[in-house]
């Protein structure tokens, strides 16, 4: 096993337990959800750029995902 | 050991380009889903937010280190395979499945809660997205499953590129979970 998988697996589970918290101890606070959408962006990238590798692929790849993240997270939040 | 993918070239994306064009094509539909949602949430932020409120965030989260964990077993397959250990490879790819098969039971358990309180598509407007969304993303997730079913029979007969293509699937159902788990469980 890479010990980098195995690092990025942990801050991963870290991540999903410190979005639920939050969640669960901070309703309805603007502040929050962005908290929460940008930790969650954060798992997306470690998942995209880690396990799948494409840290290792053409940059084009790479910055179409992080414009799409980008796009996604501020879409959300200017919506809410 | 396989022969090595030049991954820098445009055109071989890790798991190959159809398959990204795919990820790329379910990303976009599930993202512009979830920005509708939001979109609809802001004529009723009190019925959003009280029927978000009736959701199980720790079944949510439990489901969601499910599917991280089959994920990093699913990558350890990988490299395993590209290294020619097979036996391993073939072991760690049962984790990955076994990660799925819980991912489901623990959605049959929280389905199965929401039914038997009457919270069903046409509940409210919350939960027809909540029915739609995490119900196509099971419809993923038990396709993906076959995928691996089948690459678990037939492991040591496979190309590198088929592999990583079908472990390529298996990620995209963590990626849709990572966007519809903080959107439908954490925000609203």
């Amino acid at each position: 096993m890479q010990k980098k998988d195995i690092y990025t697996l942990v801050l991963l589970i870290i991540l999903t337990i410190t979005t639920a918290y939050f969640s669960n101890t901070f309703h309805n606070l603007e502040i929050i959800s962005l908290v929460i959408l940008t930790l969650s962006g954060l798992k997306f990238i470690a998942v995209v750029f880690q396990f799948m590798e494409m840290k290792k692929a053409h940059r084009v790849w790479k910055s179409t995902i992080i414009l799409f993240l980008t796009l996604f997270i501020g879409i959300i939040f200017a919506v809410l | 050991m396989q022969k090595e993918i030049d991954y820098k070239n445009i055109y071989y994306p890790p798991g190959g380009l159809l398959i990204w064009i795919l990820i790329s094509l379910e990303l976009l539909t599930f993202g512009i889903a979830l920005i509708a949602l939001v979109f609809m949430s802001k004529e009723n932020p009190d019925l959003y937010h009280q029927s978000r409120l009736m959701l199980n965030t720790t079944y949510g989260a439990i489901n969601t280190v499910f599917l991280l964990t089959s994920g990093f077993f699913m990558a350890t397959t990988v490299h395993l395979f590209k290294k020619g250990n097979f036996t391993k490879a073939s072991f760690l790819l049962k984790l990955t499945m076994l990660g799925g098969f819980l991912f489901l039971a623990l959605k049959t358990l929280e389905y199965y809660h929401k039914i038997e309180a009457g919270l069903v598509l046409d509940y409210n407007t919350f939960f027809s997205f909540y029915w739609l969304l995490t119900g196509f993303h099971v419809i993923h997730v038990i396709v993906g499953l076959v995928i691996l079913l089948y690459f678990n029979f037939t492991l040591e007969k496979q190309k590198t590129e088929d592999l990583e293509a079908g472990a390529a699937f298996w990620h995209m159902c963590d990626l849709i979970w990572l966007l519809l788990f903080p959107v439908i469980y954490l925000i609203l």
